[in-house]
């Protein structure tokens, strides 16, 4: 999910914790701010520090200058053929191809279990926006193809699409059937999206700002961590007691935009119904299926017709991987 | 009929003035809403007193008018206020395609649906509602302020660092853009401090204190970058089509209207948190569900925060246009304020219509003159409006918001960073520590 998902659903944990409400009554926000920031603390681990002291095994470069997608091809199939002769993961790092102050090629990798086959297609040239310039897309050599040594199991999408900021990571890894599993982002969803790991920053934090903090924590931390399993990627659930992230259940993909505008707007009208319950006083009285109706099934059920009839049913494409979708913000720079 | 007729005129009149007005960069509608209440008080001073029926729609209008027609200077010159930083982006894109007159009137389109998304299902639903909402929320206005800065401050994704092997140099190239987002929050919230408690801007115009810092934060950096990169802009082109269709309207009305709704009814929340609310609350992917919505959320916050200053039984002051009206005017009863729906509803129809008019307008000012000696034109305008209003204080105040303003804009962070202006001393004084850290600053 989106920042905002987990961030927000870290709040609404906080909100479930009376002594929390109690004390942002009194103008003391510590406990919801602990809510949010652990709640989003696993990515930024991961996306603010991790992910640039990761040691990958092969760096694919591409020139900018002569950008050629057979050479990028060549060295994926290079790094798959090398993980069939060794037991350890090959990690493999594809950089963007940046062609000016704003301007990036764009291109598509597919790993096709069918064929044994890696394909890197050069896309249109895109500005920081991800807004394709007319005309930039070449239309000769502009797909590499390269024969992989091994079969391939796929654990993720099947195309990833490369273009502004940062290039993926592939993880190759031999299994005991033989075959090549390629783990996307190997760096992503380890140690940082671990349960274990916000029992760790619990005990610190209730260290620091005492026993409440550590409920909160833990609380926000393990919302994260269960929200990405409903995605593709999982994650390493107990390191260091698990080693391998767990399958996620594949009923959303972390950019879309649906379950992330649901989580926040379920978020807030859970915040909203904690702080009504836990406010003495009130003049007013209604129960949370009043909230529900009023605050999310009525306007969301209006909305879902409402864009049903408006939308046009168009054959949906095979959605790619877009790395700037999970935590980037181009448009808001 | 006559006080229908004069609600209406005065509509036209507010509306037509504040589009064309908007159209100057660096002016902002409260900056001029200030200056007519104080001529309103001038008037009572000598006898003539006007009727509610003549000021509040004119100033309806002004306040549509101008958040709807801002995104003209904002895409097309490059000089945003700080509600439209967002659409500066994506719009100077469309514009160096030769887009801009789409850009705008996509925006335009948004603006429109935000008006329809006020007048319509906000407006009705707003007096038995809000009033609920914000007995619940009140206590806690802190907190959410709190946790808003929170996200502004980590949800910042660091742009370099892409390439070569992994290490310090690595996360030092990235964490370049994020240190100076982080630092620019805390300067300007330095700034902040330093305008609420030490402000060396006179008490007669003491309601412009902080215009000369948000044009020095926002405006003045954007200008300045197009005066020094020189960019030649591409032959404009009017299309015919926007390439829209209703399934992007109501995403984009879903989007904007929670961005800006949250950012009208908070306070100290402004239009651009919305929009960045707006952006990543809903995980917009389409350029042109982003620049749309972009146009929803600044509507929803000037003219819903306006709006809701009339709710009967609600009680609630958010944004300039209400603090400031309301030293002149009490809201009474469902009279006004249905009154109030009706001028939106003129001032959204009249503004959109006068949107194409103008961007060709501007566009043909633009082809006429280099795009270097238009962003010189704008930023002289921003100056001299600035030290008209303020005087020569407010020049020195905005030159130390642009060299505030330029740091996101050099090293390639956030620039709604620089809203640490208002949030960092708001929030700390709603804590109750404000002055605390005031005392540390030596402002006390």
């Amino acid at each position: 999910m989106k920042g905002i998902s987990h961030f927000i659903s870290g709040v609404a944990a906080a909100s479930f914790f009376p002594f929390a409400v109690h004390e942002a009554a009194n103008g003391n926000p510590l406990y919801f701010v602990l809510g949010g920031a652990f709640g989003i603390l696993p990515d930024t681990l991961d996306f603010k520090f991790y992910r640039f002291f990761y040691k990958h095994d092969i760096y694919i470069e591409p020139d900018p200058l002569r950008p050629d997608p057979q050479k990028i091809a060549d060295q994926l199939a290079e790094a798959v053929a090398k993980a069939a002769e060794q037991d350890e993961m090959v990690k493999v790092k594809l950089s963007t191809i940046r062609l000016g102050a704003d301007y990036w090629q764009q291109y598509v990798v597919r790993f096709d279990p069918d064929t044994q086959e890696v394909l890197v297609r050069f896309g249109p040239v895109v500005n920081t926006g991800q807004v394709p310039v007319p005309n930039s897309e070449q239309e000769e050599n502009n797909v590499g193809r390269a024969k992989l040594a091994m079969p391939i199991v796929q654990t993720y999408d099947a195309t990833t699409r490369v273009d502004i900021f940062d290039g993926p990571t592939f993880g190759f890894e031999k299994d005991e059937q033989g075959e090549i599993v390629l783990h996307f982002l190997p760096w992503h969803r380890e140690w940082s999206h671990s349960f274990t790991m916000g029992a760790l920053c619990a005990v610190l934090g209730g260290l620091i700002w005492g026993w409440g903090a550590l409920f909160v924590i833990m609380a926000g931390y393990s919302v994260h961590v269960i929200e990405d399993q409903l995605g593709f990627m999982g994650s390493n659930l107990f390191f260091p007691f698990t080693k391998k992230r767990s399958q996620g259940v594949h009923i959303m993909r972390s950019g879309d935009a649906l379950p992330n505008f649901t989580t926040v707007w379920v978020s807030c009208l859970l915040i909203f119904w904690n702080l009504y319950r836990f406010t003495p006083d009130l003049p007013y009285s209604f129960s949370f299926f009043h909230v529900a109706l009023y605050g999310a099934i009525i306007p969301m059920g209006l909305y879902a017709i409402a864009l049903h009839i408006l939308s046009r049913r168009d054959d949906e494409e095979e959605v790619e991987i877009d790395m700037a979708d999970e935590w980037g913000d181009s448009k808001m720079s | 009929m006559m006080l229908i007729l004069q609600v209406f005129i005065m509509t036209l009149v507010g509306t037509v003035l504040s589009c064309v007005l908007a159209c100057l960069p660096g002016l902002h509608v409260y900056n001029l809403m200030g200056l007519i209440v104080m001529f309103i008080y001038w008037l009572a001073a000598r006898g003539i007193e006007l009727s509610p029926e003549s000021y509040l729609p004119f100033m309806v209008g002004m306040v549509v008018g101008w958040s709807i027609l801002n995104t003209i200077p904002s895409i097309l010159l490059g000089a945003p206020d700080e509600s439209a930083i967002f659409t500066v982006l994506p719009g100077q894109k469309y514009l160096m395609f030769g887009r801009g007159y789409e850009g705008t009137m996509i925006t335009g389109v948004g603006s429109l649906a935000g008006v329809f998304l006020l007048v319509f299902i906000i407006g009705p639903l707003a007096p038995k509602y809000l009033p609920v909402i914000k007995k619940i929320l009140s206590p806690y206005m802190a907190f959410i302020i709190w946790v808003i800065i929170t996200y502004i401050l980590m949800s910042e994704w660091p742009k370099g660092g892409n390439t070569g092997p992994a290490g310090w140099a690595k996360f030092r190239d990235a964490w370049k853009s994020l240190g100076a987002g982080l630092f620019t929050f805390f300067l300007s919230g330095i700034m902040g401090f330093i305008l609420m408690y030490r402000s060396p801007v006179s008490t007669e115009v003491a309601f412009q204190n902080i215009m000369p810092a948000f044009v020095g934060l926002f405006a003045v950096p954007w200008c300045l970058l197009n005066i020094i990169s020189g960019a030649d802009v591409p032959k404009q082109y009017i299309s015919k089509s926007m390439e829209i269709d209703g399934a992007v309207v109501l995403r984009s009305t879903a989007a904007g209207g929670l961005g800006g709704g949250f950012a009208a009814f908070f306070p100290v929340i402004t239009g651009g948190i919305g929009g960045l609310l707006a952006g990543h609350a809903t995980a917009q992917r389409d350029e042109r569900v982003f620049i749309m919505s972009q146009g929803v959320s600044k509507v929803m916050y000037y003219t819903g925060a306006f709006l809701f200053f009339f709710v009967p039984g609600l009680g609630l002051t958010r944004g300039g246009g209400a603090w400031i009206i309301k030293g002149l005017y009490t809201p009474r009863s469902f009279y006004e304020y249905y009154m109030m729906l009706g001028a939106v509803a003129i001032a959204g129809a009249v503004s959109f219509l006068m949107m194409s008019p103008l961007t060709r307008w501007v566009i043909k000012l633009m082809e006429r003159y280099n795009y270097r000696y238009v962003s010189i034109g704008a930023l002289a305008i921003i100056v001299v409006l600035v030290f008209l209003v303020v005087g020569g204080v407010g020049l020195f105040i905005m030159i130390v918001g642009a060299g505030i303003g330029l740091i996101p804009v050099l090293f390639a962070s956030r620039r709604l960073n620089c809203l640490g202006i208002l949030l960092l001393p708001i929030a700390c004084n709603m804590s109750g520590f404000g002055h605390i850290i005031a005392g540390w600053l030596g402002l006390l």
